[in-house]
């Protein structure tokens, strides 16, 4: 029996309403004579606290509110990938057929095409039996995306019948029937999933799997392995959305889904307008036919931001129960969380630090909670991973803030953004100092298979460059540089080397803007060569400026924008080319 | 809405701040617009911020000074606050809940439209990418705005921000193509002279007539700062979005708004975000600065420049820094090059725009703009750093190179950075100097700009 | 005289060394001078042209704010004069409301609004007040809304009712000079267009 209620009051995003003893926690509701959309989340007696999804501007007490039934739940079919939805997964284009270029209210529209046909190859026989996540056939959803169609997980499972033959269907379109203790159960191509339930699966493995970014600075110093956690903290304008940008872009990932959450609506708009002309390393397809976008602009109603993470991950988890790997970016965390405390003050809930209510660190544990390399259930056999990276905007670049300290419990890879850096202009503004990766030991293996056994002892061999460099730096800042030694100054030197060569990375450079592993390798490889010949050289009296003016420098420094991906032979060259010119040197003693 | 409203109501239970509670209310919706009149006839407006079990709490626009429980009513009127507009808003002054302040009638409305404006669909959005040559080298050059886009200036007390935006609104809108411009200058709590500089400053440029003025100066009540933006913004995005017209926006002083807003929070005893204001301060301001854009399918733009003044110029401060978190970019003062005289006093390195990478290069300024940009950046933050260094070990203790950075610096800030309030320079003297600058540096110094630029604009040994 | 001579020799040729000295002071001096005089004419041509062009300046800026101006000062007149004629049609029209005949055409008028008040408040058990014109047909019509009671109080306005509840909480106005106020901004777009105004 689905609940009938009146609205008693109203105040900006939350609503009151009495009647509602039938009303369940979580369930969604139409609120007021425009029927908007929204979600019960607090029940007194017979009355029931809602959040709303839409402008309440307007709305009246004494309005009616009707309950659905249903909790918040997200539709999972084909027809998803390539769309920019909004928090509670209502299309954004079909919202601009009903009410043009700004967001009406009260509008229903369903998340995927309903009517649109797709080929279904059936995989499952009629006659077998199969279990909740079994896969009974796939179709082709994009060019990039083969869409498992599966048993839904809240299914009872049993014998197929009924299953149609290869052909062009629709998703209302019945596909087999299966029964299971005398009851018929039809399968179509979707399902529905309440969105605040983590979906089963099998089991989970460990991380051990780089999530390849062709980044350089995540790459190669602060790694994040596929079914991984990450957190990329930094105050505004120090490139965290084009940092963002660029994961969605490059990640070797089958999936990618974004979520604008609380952010700014051109953002969204640059996705949308690029990503369909981007093509995807690995395979030269455009990056919008693995890409969904849910876009809850800051300028949005609120209550939306906070379903908007959840409407992200269950997408997410779709199809990794597929066998897929899905990196799930958020930006950002911070507006979520202040979504959460917006709404904990209109409840009049207790607060804890800064405003934020007391269950702040238990609801981002169990999101980032939802991130894994999992076996999905059913067969047959499949592995899927979820990477969870979400953006935090610690207010005043304070990373003793609440989101941020809480954040840094669940995750596992910390990108910290430095404002210092970015206004010097070092893209990506990570500082190296600050952040951390916890899978570096996992996925070392994979580079050592993969690239060069090398890789891990030349990796550290870099980053404790940079570290003396931390410390020499300090002395330079009060003695001036002259009061080190030349072995020092190389150190300088080489770390100068690291930072314009490797650590920086131009995102707006076509060459650039992506690093295969290899080249990043050898890049890296470079430079720690060059140290070593650099210190040589010093012991054998070569002077420093020497070694600093030797013509390869400049070469190594721009070889990230001037040597492709598919030109590894110009790197080995230029790694002649500077054992050539050390040579070339050795000789020269110092005069006077 | 419906016209239902028009309802008296006579029971106040409360005044408290900004902010009256009206009892036995039957029949009113949340953000509705309330007529409050004193028995002595005066009327004030404001809005209903909560509704329900027969209590409303209303938020008077003009504040709650001399209204008593006894002799105040208030009016439901059925319908959330708009504001008149057409065309014939040009070339007119109104006040900060945007009635007429010059004297003249009402505008006679071609439409009636509610203030809060709807958010602008994503999806519908154009990605802003079309140059506005502003004729000051350092936006240009280096801070380049794009039409559509929301560039805040962040500046300190008694600093030359209103120069700045008054230099910006003159050149910016006479250079170009022929499309319609106009410029909507909204004053919230500023003071009436630095008001009134504006309106000269558009008055002797001739772009009055093109103008529409929003003023709600120092003397005029706090509450009502809250709905100028709005008013400001409604009648922006009007002539921009129904009337096709390429609209810049400013709006100063923005603290001050943010302010009114914390008034208005302490008196609902809400719980309080940093520094006393609202937890929600970040939607709130969301909700202004992200009614700048462009939409497929339309002719006109909404583009705006918001000044705030940083508190003891902090740019953690919660307004600066909520704001730098919406906007694409940021213009910062700097207090150090203001006090040597410099103008526009602009720290680059703290400046940033967002949106410059796509309304810059081959096409509309220059193929090499972007990357001589980022050498000159990168050149004048080293810059920065030797003269930090110089400070310490003095001028003795740097290296040759050294001395070419401290150079670059001394260029930038005489040569490139200042200019007069009425120089209007092209993008391409801008391009020159920026060129000036690298060329100080030997060439292995140049790590950021293609081979082949250097080759064609290098003028250094 | 040998010493002499030699005496005179050297005394001549410090003069002549002097009188050297003496011209070319002066030629320097005449040069100096020359040279000033030189640069203080280019100074003054371009002290002259910066005159120029600012005063070049001030004067764009003049024709600018005056072009400018006076389109606005022309188009606030015609605000003005339009204004002043929707005035006019306004008061012609208050004026005809005021003396219509209060016939049964009006009678079922009070009604109508009698029923939307009472409506809007959600009860019939009001106070309802209207002007000495009025008086008798709001009277007349009372009798359909139980409860209702027509004040003495007598008040100042065209025509219609504002009624109140009991406990004097709730107001409503119901008069035509409110509606009318409520309907003035579509009504002003209305006459302004018969005036021939265009967007």
């Amino acid at each position: 029996m689905t609940a009938q209620g009146r609205i008693v009051w109203v105040s900006g995003p939350a609503v009151r309403a009495d009647g509602m003893s039938d009303a369940k926690m979580y369930e969604t509701v139409t609120v007021g004579d425009s029927k908007l959309v929204g979600e019960v989340i607090r029940l007194t007696g017979d009355v029931a606290f809602i959040q709303v999804y839409e402008s309440t501007s307007g709305l009246k007490p004494g309005e009616p509110v009707v309950g659905t039934g249903n909790p918040l739940s997200v539709l999972l079919g084909p027809g998803i990938i390539g769309q920019l939805y909004d928090g509670i997964q209502r299309p954004l284009k079909e919202l601009s057929k009903a009410s043009g270029s700004f967001i009406g209210k009260g509008i229903t529209t369903t998340p995927v095409d309903m009517v649109k046909t797709y080929h279904f190859v059936p995989v499952a026989s009629n006659g077998d039996e199969v279990l909740p996540g079994n896969v009974i056939g796939t179709v082709q959803e994009t060019d990039l995306i083969e869409h498992s169609i599966m048993v839904p997980p809240n299914h009872p499972g049993g014998k197929i019948s009924n299953l149609v033959s290869e052909g062009d269907y629709n998703l209302e379109t019945e596909l087999a029937t299966v029964e299971k203790a005398g009851q018929n159960v039809p399968l179509k191509m979707y399902h529905k999933w309440p969105v605040r339930k983590p979906r089963p699966y099998l089991k989970r493995y460990d991380a051990t799997v780089p999530l390849l970014t062709g980044q350089r600075v995540i790459d190669t110093f602060f790694p994040i392995a596929k079914g991984g956690t990450g957190s990329i903290p930094g105050a505004f304008g120090t490139g965290k959305t084009v940092t963002l940008h660029q994961i969605a872009k490059w990640a070797d990932s089958q999936v990618v889904v974004y979520i604008g959450c609380g952010e700014r609506g051109n953002e969204m708009t640059e996705v949308l307008v690029e990503f369909p002309h981007l093509k995807d390393p690995r395979s030269g397809k455009p990056l919008m036919d693995r890409t969904v976008l849910v876009a809850n602009t800051s300028n949005m109603p609120v209550a939306a931001r906070e379903a908007s993470i959840y409407t992200g991950v269950t997408i997410a988890e779709y199809y990794r129960d597929m066998g897929k790997d899905v990196v799930l970016v958020a930006d950002s965390t911070s507006r979520w969380a202040e979504a959460l405390r917006e709404m904990s003050g209109r409840l009049e809930e207790m607060p804890a630090e800064e405003g934020y209510p007391s269950y702040l660190a238990s609801r981002l544990a169990e999101f980032y909670e939802r991130a894994g390399r999992v076996r999905a259930a059913g067969s047959p056999d499949r592995d899927g991973s979820v990477t969870l990276i979400g953006a935090v905007s610690p207010s005043g670049g304070d990373f003793t803030e609440p989101v941020t300290t809480h954040t840094m419990r669940f995750i596992k890879t910390f990108w910290a953004l430095d404002a210092k850096l970015a206004y010097s202009r070092h893209y990506p503004s990570i500082n190296w100092m600050n952040s951390y990766s916890g899978y570096l030991g996992d996925i070392a293996k994979w580079w050592g298979e993969n690239i060069s056994e090398d890789w891990f002892s030349i990796r550290n061999e870099a980053y404790g460059i940079l570290q003396r460099e931390d410390t020499l730096k300090e002395i330079v800042k009060l003695l001036g540089p002259d009061a080190l030694p030349d072995e020092e100054k190389l150190i300088l030197e080489i770390a100068r080397m690291i930072k314009i060569g490797l650590l920086q990375q131009n995102s707006f450079d076509d060459v650039d803007t992506y690093c295969s592993p290899e080249k990043q390798f050898k890049l890296l490889k470079l430079v720690v060569d060059f140290y070593k010949l650099g210190q040589q050289s010093l012991k054998e009296g070569t002077p420093l400026s020497a070694i600093r003016e030797l013509p390869v420098v400049t070469l190594i420094l721009k070889a990230r924008m001037n040597i492709k991906d598919d030109e590894m032979p110009k790197l080995d060259k230029l790694e002649n080319d500077m054992k050539e010119q050390f040579k070339n040197i050795s000789g020269v003693k110092v005069t006077n | 809405m419906t016209t239902k409203g028009g309802v008296q109501y006579s029971k106040i239970a409360e005044i408290k701040g900004p902010l009256v509670v009206v009892d036995d209310v039957e029949n009113a919706a949340f953000d509705e617009l309330v007529e409050i009149e004193t028995t002595e006839g005066e009327r004030r407006l404001g809005k209903v911020l909560e509704v329900g079990n027969g209590k409303a709490i209303v938020q008077v626009f003009e504040g709650t000074t001399g209204l008593s429980i006894s002799g105040t009513s208030a009016k439901f009127v059925g319908k959330v606050m708009e504001m008149p507009v057409s065309k014939e808003v040009l070339g007119r002054v109104f006040d900060g809940l945007g009635r007429p302040k010059d004297g003249l009638p009402d505008p006679i409305a071609d439409k009636f439209i509610d203030i809060n404006g709807e958010p602008m669909n994503p999806e519908q959005r154009e990605y802003p990418k079309d140059f506005i040559q502003t004729g000051v080298s350092v936006i240009d050059g280096l801070i380049t705005l794009v039409r559509g886009q929301k560039l805040p200036i962040f500046s300190g007390s008694g600093m030359s921000h209103n120069l700045l935006a008054a230099q910006i609104a003159r050149q910016a809108s006479v250079v170009g193509t022929n499309d319609d411009f106009a410029v909507v200058f909204a004053a919230i709590g500023v003071q009436y002279s630095e008001a009134e500089y504006f309106r000269r400053s558009l008055e002797e440029s001739g772009a009055l007539k093109r103008s529409v003025l929003f003023l709600n100066t120092a003397d005029d009540p706090a509450i009502e700062r809250i709905i100028t933006p709005r008013v400001a913004l409604t009648v922006a995005e009007y002539l921009a979005f129904e009337l096709g017209m390429h609209v810049l926006v400013i709006l100063t002083d923005m603290t001050n708004y943010a302010e009114a807003l914390r008034e208005i929070s302490a008196a609902r005893e809400e719980v309080p975000g940093r520094k006393g204001y609202p937890g929600y301060l970040y939607t709130d301001l969301s909700t202004i600065y992200e009614r700048a854009g462009k939409l497929n399918g339309r002719k006109g733009s909404v583009t705006q420049i918001p000044i705030l003044s940083m508190p003891s110029d902090d740019i953690t401060h919660p307004i600066p820094d909520l704001t730098g978190y919406i906007t694409e970019g940021q213009i910062v003062v700097g207090r150090d090059l203001f006090r040597q005289g410099v103008y526009p006093p602009i720290n680059i390195l703290m400046s940033l725009s967002r949106l410059m990478k796509d309304g810059i290069g081959e096409g509309s300024t220059r193929e090499d703009h972007a990357e001589v940009a980022n050498q000159v950046y990168d050149a004048y933050s080293r810059a920065q750093e030797v003269r930090a260094l110089a400070g310490i070990v003095g001028k003795a203790g740097l290296t040759e190179i050294d001395l070419k950075y401290m150079d670059v610096g001394e260029v930038f800030e005489k040569e490139f950075l200042t200019q007069a309030t009425d120089e209007n320079r092209t993008i391409e003297e801008t391009l020159a100097i920026l060129w000036k600058i690298v060329s100080k540096l030997p060439k292995n110094e140049i790590t950021k700009i293609k081979d082949k630029y250097v080759d064609q604009y290098y003028q250094g040994k | 005289m040998g010493s002499n001579s030699a005496m005179e020799q050297t005394i001549d040729k410090i003069i002549k060394k002097s009188e050297k000295q003496v011209v070319s002071d002066l030629n320097d001096a005449g040069l100096n001078f020359k040279q000033n005089l030189d640069d203080s004419i280019t100074k003054l041509e371009s002290e002259y042209d910066k005159i120029l062009s600012d005063g070049k300046k001030e004067a764009d800026k003049i024709e600018k704010q005056i072009v400018g101006g006076s389109d606005i000062e022309a188009r606030n007149k015609q605000l003005l004069a339009l204004e002043a004629a929707v005035d006019r049609v306004f008061t012609t029209a208050l004026e005809q409301i005021t003396n219509t005949d209060r016939n049964s055409d009006y009678s079922n008028l009070i009604n109508s609004l009698l029923q939307e008040s009472t409506k809007i408040l959600g009860t019939t058990e009001v106070k309802v007040y209207t002007n000495a014109k009025d008086k008798n047909v709001v009277q007349s019509s009372l009798s359909s809304f139980s409860g209702s009671k027509l004040s003495s109080e007598i008040i100042d306005c065209i025509g219609g009712v504002k009624i109140e509840s009991k406990d004097g909480a709730m107001k409503f106005d119901n008069t035509i000079d409110a509606k009318i106020e409520r309907l003035k901004p579509l009504i002003r777009k209305e006459i302004a267009s018969k005036f021939g105004v265009k967007e």
